[in-house]
């Protein structure tokens, strides 16, 4: 029994062992993933060329038929959160003169459509049309996202990463033309009452849904632009920084399609370099429990001629920008005037940019005490577009002299807000100017341009400047 | 059986005159002729008894009895004899030959024993999956045990409705169960198969030498040189179930002259796959023991073994899932280079040291010191996907439900649907080379490979006293120490082409008030922003100690027509986590540095008499009462983040009786028991994904503790077999219990996506008569044993289950159920449609048949046999268990769910395997 050698057993079992097969260990190589051009059975047209085929038709385009491809540059990222199943691209890397959004039911989109990768599009089967207010490739007459399973079957990538060089523009220069285009505002800041009367996050705060909308400042024109950021980016909760410098994104709408957004693909887009703001000065009052009853300046407007340019009665209506100045007119009905008003409006205008000033004559606050300030403001669809109320002491009362002349903001003074109804006339409440010291100028300045996002309406009336 | 008939009439002619009543005989393998040596022979109903020298020849001398005997043969690891003679008064009765038979359920058990570890390896995260295996380890003992253990095991059934961390299990002595969860590990020595045949089960709460055990009972399992039985043993296995095959090679010395004895084993068990695809299996064994005799009073031992294994895992997949793919859809794995390779892969290296003295004072009284080390690791791993969305390919999106859940689907949620079909049932598998993409942008890797690891070191300590103080009453009582220091930490495995990985927590990144600069989501506020690479360690990183010293005496009484016993059992255990992370959720000492130490104090006693009311007719009692220290896992309740203690944290007290009816002919056995146990104070913590509001937040990962868990088990066990012929058996089984929650136990929930400890209406949960899931609650068996005279044996059973259950959402049976947003009670809630939505849904029934048949041969000096079991003849498709998912628990979501065609978060259920075979050869010399 035991005649069998322990040794040949085991010289046996190792036999066996070694003869039985192996499992796969877990000692795996890296894929290689570098991409290839790949060989297209169809015609390759620019973004461009695929964007005035929408402006041609002017609604939804069915591409069903189409044997042609669309070739672009990726210019968003889901890599921070900000972006969600939709890929933005436009023509050329540097000076890009069209973009489309790709919806595409799949995230993230990032691993495979990083920022400078050349993709091409087929365009078989998909619809070319406006979603939320920007041109946009999808499936169905609904430019539904493409479903997943079929992403690869739309979208082939090609070997070629470049650098995408933005667009510097400035906020009074946006248009439709720039929309899906990654652009660069340079000398912006985050609006004061963001960032210093408050410190809001990027998308952070309570009322933030879906989006947190924020406003960028141009200290160069004053002009401000919404930056858009969704609630689901992983910077949401970060504080907006406070200084002052450069912000490059793609330029986008809000989901209603009606304003410019700026949207960016993460922090490192928001460069502001300078700690020192551009806020205008503000001289701040408060409010005044009533108007003194002295008159210092008041003005209806009732005897102005309708259609006319305000004049008169010491009025400066000056245009510094544009063809657009402050006129009297008289309606009825929901969008009423109040008697005669005076009203301002890029609207149709053609302007690249309109700024407009109504001054009064010179108030002599020195002489007098307690003065305060009334009027009434109403706006239709005023958009991007602003009033402001400002104050001068510097100004020498020519026209020549007003653009560089230093005028500071009245914040004490109710302006009519895009929210408001349009045909609403907003009670400014009693601005008391009674802590300034010297004499000088109030000014009411619209700001806004020929572009349908800053062409608003503002309208003006019942203006008095009272003391005791 | 001719041998039989022979020894019978040996037993009427071998008389010869003596002047003392005696018998006298030789006992040999009915196979290889070998005698055989240590083989007890005992007359039934009396305390005569002998063993067989080495030559295996015995007397039972000085004989009273006279008459028609029964004369017990009995061997570990043969079938057992009994023999009717007759004793004349000062005569010899010589028997001359008698043989045995191998006891082929001992190959049975071992199937079952390795379907076991396999499975345990196989479970995941869940607490489904472990059932428990005490009936196992006696198999063969009764009817209703063989069922249980190899019929009923692979649907989950649990005898008694016990967890497995009620049932003991000891190595030489030394207590395996781990502290963790207090289960043992049996990945820890899979593949010894050949090297555990010894065994020493006690069954329920009845006396165990070793422990006072636990309700399920005490299994010692000796791995002892000398114990081993002598001889060598080569076998192979083939299989479709958890390996595809098995090589064990196995040498044992026997104890040589000088007096010393070795034992060795070597086993390797490999697959690609099993049942379910992308398993891979890859378990090597090695287990050397040395024994030296010293002398007749002491004997050293060493015992060592160390069972790598590598496995795949396989998941619980929804009904959705399994229509398109099927049972054997496994989400786990993808194709790389051409070869599967599984996402969740689980690594079990935890070699086992030990030094056994045996001590025999006297004929009467023995002492048996242990002192055991066990060290190594238990990695898990899986993908972290970092911010990036769950790369699963059953991710809920990817499913055609997803595409239909609004109540009118649109064209495009058709298309949509179809073509996510499509791809599922095409594809549906891990898509490797997209992680490889994710990473490919250069820098950090987005997504990574990770281990969750548990690198235990434990060092046993106690010694056991046994002592026959009379013929009737035995003293039995142990002293013990366990001491374990346990890392918990993540571990990079693969940065999947990346060059490092950003240790920080993502999902805080974007509460954090600064960003990735803040300290919310840094795992280590200490070493803030760190790139880690493979093999490094992040995430979480801390250490857990826990001591016990326990003691246990015992006293057993054997009288002619009762047996008893009393035991009582004292401890003392200690836990306490040191935290080598400060988290960025909870900094400061609340994660950092030492916690708390915890310490329990328990205690009980234990009881139980057979009495016996003729040599057929037994009735055993037993009763229990006593307390065990909460798992080191259900202690803290975030255990990987700080050092929160669970609120409210008790012992479990656990008060249970069992009786029984034992009926025994030489044709007829059985066995009926009735049992009830009563569980107070339990503890339990689960962790999941919900976006249930939960503190206003709409989504978050919880903790979910609950506390004071009442359980009631109470059920009837039924276990019947008749010798109708000589060579064919039948035998009958069936357990039918009720293992329902008692109360409604104290439930909250921590996260570090809200604030504090939150609860909701009465702070608890409404699941008092609910059923505790884990495999069926009634099962029945009805089956045949056929074993030939020619060395061939077939038996096949038919097995019923029904009344198994789904686990159930806690969370959906708290007042957050009815709760909007707000806090405030949903407008539409119907409690009607609720009581309909909060049902537990119970599993259908099912029938499975079993096979199992096997021969053996004796060629020249070797024994050459091999036995084949098929599981599931007829491939029924059952489902073993499952739990609802606790994501979208509310009243709203529920009820937009119930009213889904194919629900998106649909309940997650195991399948059972389909037809599946073991086959093993062997050969013995």
């Amino acid at each position: 029994m035991k005649t069998i050698k322990l040794t040949h057993v085991f010289a046996a079992i190792i036999a066996l062992l070694t003869i039985t097969s192996c499992v796969q260990d877990d000692d795996f190589s890296t894929p290689d993933l570098t991409a290839t051009d790949p060989v297209l059975d169809g015609e390759v047209i620019s973004v461009s060329a695929l964007r005035n085929l929408f402006l041609q038709e002017g609604e939804t385009v069915d591409l069903t038929e189409s044997t042609q491809y669309v070739e672009g540059f990726v210019i968003s990222s889901d890599e921070s959160g900000n972006w969600f199943e939709e890929i933005i691209i436009q023509d050329n890397a540097t000076a890009p003169t069209a973009g489309v959004r790709i919806l595409i039911d799949e995230s993230p989109l990032f691993t495979y459509y990083e920022i400078g990768r050349k993709i091409f599009v087929k365009l078989g089967g998909l619809h070319l049309g406006e979603s939320n207010g920007v041109l946009t490739l999808g499936v169905t007459n609904n430019l539904e996202k493409i479903p997943a399973p079929l992403q690869f079957d739309y979208i082939q990538r090609s070997a070629t990463v470049e650098t995408i060089v933005p667009v510097e523009t400035t906020i009074s220069n946006l248009s439709e033309d720039l929309e899906n285009i990654f652009i660069k505002l340079t000398d912006v800041q985050f609006a004061k009452e963001e960032v210093i009367d408050q410190s809001l996050t990027y998308a952070g705060e309570p009322l933030d849904e879906f989006d947190g909308e924020r406003t960028i400042f141009s200290c160069a024109t004053e002009q401000t632009l919404i930056l858009s950021t969704s609630t689901f980016a992983n910077f949401k909760s970060i504080a907006l920084p406070t200084g002052r410098g450069s912000i490059s994104g793609v330029l986008t709408r809000n989901f209603f399609g009606e304003d410019f957004n700026l949207a960016i693909n993460d922090r490192n887009d928001v460069v502001f370099d300078q700690a020192e703001r551009c806020d205008p000065v503000e001289i701040d009052c408060g409010v005044a429990d009533a108007a003194g009853s002295t008159i210092l300046f008041e003005d209806f407007f009732e005897t102005q001629a309708t259609n006319s340019p305000i004049s008169g009665n010491g009025w400066t209506n000056y245009q510094q920008e544009g063809s657009e100045t402050w006129e009297a007119y008289s309606s009825g009905g929901q969008n009423a005037s109040l008697g005669i008003s005076a009203r301002v409006g890029s609207f149709q205008s053609g302007d690249d940019a309109t700024i407009a000033w109504l001054i009064t004559p010179m108030l002599d606050l020195q002489a007098n005490t307690g003065e305060t300030l009334q009027f009434m403001t109403s706006n239709s669809f005023s958009d991007g577009s602003t009033l402001d109320l400002l104050f001068s002491s510097d100004w020498d009362g020519t026209e020549a002299t007003i653009a560089t002349a230093t005028w500071d903001v009245l914040p004490a003074g109710v302006i009519v807000d895009d929210g408001d109804f349009f045909g609403d006339w907003i009670d400014s409440g009693i601005v008391d100017l009674s802590c300034i010291e010297s004499n000088g100028y109030v000014a009411f300045r619209y700001s806004g341009s020929g572009d349908a996002d800053f062409d608003g309406t503002f309208e003006l009336d019942e203006i008095q400047i009272n003391a005791n | 059986m001719k041998q039989f008939t022979l020894s019978l009439l040996c037993v009427f002619l071998a008389a010869t005159a003596w002047s003392q009543t005696q018998i006298k005989g030789t006992v040999m393998d009915a196979i290889t002729s070998e005698p055989l040596p240590d083989v007890t022979l005992r007359l039934e109903k009396s305390a005569a008894e002998t063993m067989t020298n080495a030559m295996g020849v015995f007397v039972l001398n000085n004989l009273t009895q006279e008459g028609d005997q029964i004369l017990l043969v009995l061997k570990n690891g043969f079938i057992t004899k009994r023999l009717p003679i007759i004793l004349t008064t000062g005569q010899t009765l010589n028997l001359d030959v008698i043989t045995l038979d191998v006891d082929i359920s001992a190959e049975q058990q071992q199937i079952g024993l390795i379907s076991l570890s396999d499975n345990d390896l196989n479970s995941g995260d869940d607490d489904l999956g472990n059932f428990n295996v005490s009936g196992l380890l006696s198999a063969g003992r009764d009817a209703f045990l063989s069922a249980a253990a190899f019929d009923w095991s692979a649907t989950f059934f649990r005898p008694r409705g016990l967890d497995n961390a009620n049932g003991k299990v000891l190595i030489n002595g030394i207590e395996m169960n781990k502290q963790f969860n207090g289960r043992p590990q049996w990945g820890n020595w899979g593949g010894l198969n050949d090297a555990q045949r010894n065994r020493e089960f006690s069954q329920g709460l009845t006396p165990s030498e070793y422990s006072f055990g636990g309700l399920a009972g005490v299994t010692n399992i000796v791995m002892r040189a000398s114990q081993e039985r002598e001889g060598g043993r080569i076998s192979y296995a083939a299989a479709n179930a958890s390996y595809q095959g098995r090589v064990m090679a196995s040498y044992n010395s026997g104890l040589n002259g000088n007096g010393w004895a070795y034992s060795v084993l070597l086993a390797r068990r490999f697959g690609e796959e099993g049942f379910q695809d992308g398993t891979l299996y890859d378990a090597n064994s090695m287990y050397l023991s040395v024994e030296k005799k010293i002398n007749d009073a002491h004997s050293l031992n060493f015992t060592g073994f160390y069972t790598p294994n590598r496995r795949g895992r396989a998941t619980a997949i929804t009904e959705e899932q399994f229509d398109l793919k099927g049972r054997t859809y496994n989400p786990f794995w993808g194709y790389q280079d051409g070869e599967k390779r599984n996402t969740r892969e689980r690594e079990i290296e935890e070699p086992v040291l030990m030094l056994n003295h045996y001590w025999t004072l006297s004929d009467k009284t023995t002492i048996n010191s242990n002192l055991g080390y066990q060290f190594g690791s238990i990695k898990s791993g899986r993908v972290d996907n970092g911010s990036l969305r769950n790369p699963a390919p059953n991710y809920y999106q990817l499913l055609p439900s997803y595409a239909l859940q609004d109540p009118n689907p649109t064209a495009y949620d058709f298309q949509n649907a179809y073509l996510l079909e499509q791809d599922f049932i095409n594809d549906g598998q891990f898509d490797w080379n997209s992680l490889y993409q994710a990473n490919a942008n250069g820098g950090n890797s987005n997504i990574i490979l990770q281990d969750d690891v548990i690198d235990d070191s434990q060092l046993s300590a106690n010694v056991i006293i046994n002592s026959q103080v009379t013929d009737a009453i035995t003293i039995d009582g142990n002293v013990s120490y366990r001491g374990l220091k346990s890392e918990n930490y993540a571990q990079v495995s693969d940065l999947l082409g990346g060059d490092g990985f950003l240790d920080i927590d993502n999902f805080s990144v974007s509460e954090s008030q600064d960003g990735q600069d803040g300290d919310l989501a840094q795992s280590d506020v200490r070493n803030p922003n760190r790139v880690v690479v493979e093999g490094d360690r992040y995430k979480y990183n801390y250490d857990m100690d826990a001591t016990v010293v326990s003691g246990f005496a015992q006293a057993q009484f054997t009288y002619n027509k009762v047996d008893f016993y009393v035991s009582g059992t004292a401890s003392n255990t200690s836990y306490q986590r040191t935290g080598l992370y400060e988290n960025g959720n909870f900094t400061g000492s609340r994660s950092f540095g030492p916690s708390e130490k915890l310490s329990f104090t328990n205690g009980g006693i234990k009881a139980g008499a057979t009495y016996k009311l003729s040599g057929r007719h037994l009735i055993d009692v037993n009763a229990g009462y006593y307390s065990v220290a909460p798992g080191i896992r259900n202690s803290f309740s975030n255990a990987r983040q700080n050092n929160d203690v669970v609120i409210g944290l008790e012992s479990e007290q656990i008060q249970s009786v069992d009786a029984s009816y034992i009926f025994r002919s030489p044709i007829v056995k059985g066995r009926l028991t009735g049992f009830y146990t009563g569980f107070q104070k339990g503890t339990d913590i689960g962790f999941f994904f919900t976006q249930n509001s939960i503190a206003g937040t709409e989504a978050s990962f919880v903790q979910e503790v609950l506390t004071n868990v009442e359980r009631r088990n109470i059920g009837a066990e039924l276990g019947v077999e008749a010798q109708v012929l000589p060579t064919l058996k039948l035998k009958a089984a069936a357990s039918v219990g009720q293992y329902t929650y008692a109360n409604n136990p104290n439930i909250y929930y921590t996260s570090d996506d809200f604030e504090g400890p939150q609860t909701f209406g009465d702070g608890t949960t409404a699941i008092k008569d609910l059923h505790v899931a884990g495999g069926p609650e009634r099962a029945y068996q009805l089956g045949f044993e056929y074993r030939d005279p020619e060395f061939w044996n077939f038996g096949l059973t038919v097995n019923y289950f029904s009344n198994s259950y789904l686990d159930f959402s806690n969370l959906a049976r708290t007042a957050n159920f009815n709760q909007d947003i707000d806090g405030q009670p949903f407008n539409d809630y119907d409690t009607d449609v609720a009581r309909d939505l909060l049902r537990q849904t119970e599993i259908d029934d099912y029938f499975l048949v079993n096979i199992i048949g096997g021969k053996s041969w004796r060629v020249g000096d070797y024994f050459v046999g091999f036995f084949a079991t098929v599981n599931n003849v007829l491939d029924e498709t059952y489902i073993t268990g499952g739990f609802e998912d606790s994501r979208r628990a509310n009243y709203r979501s529920s009820l937009e769910e119930a009213q889904r065609d194919t629900p998106v978060f649909g309940d997650r259920l195991f399948f059972g395997r389909g037809t599946t075979y073991y086959v093993n050869a062997y050969v013995r010399f």
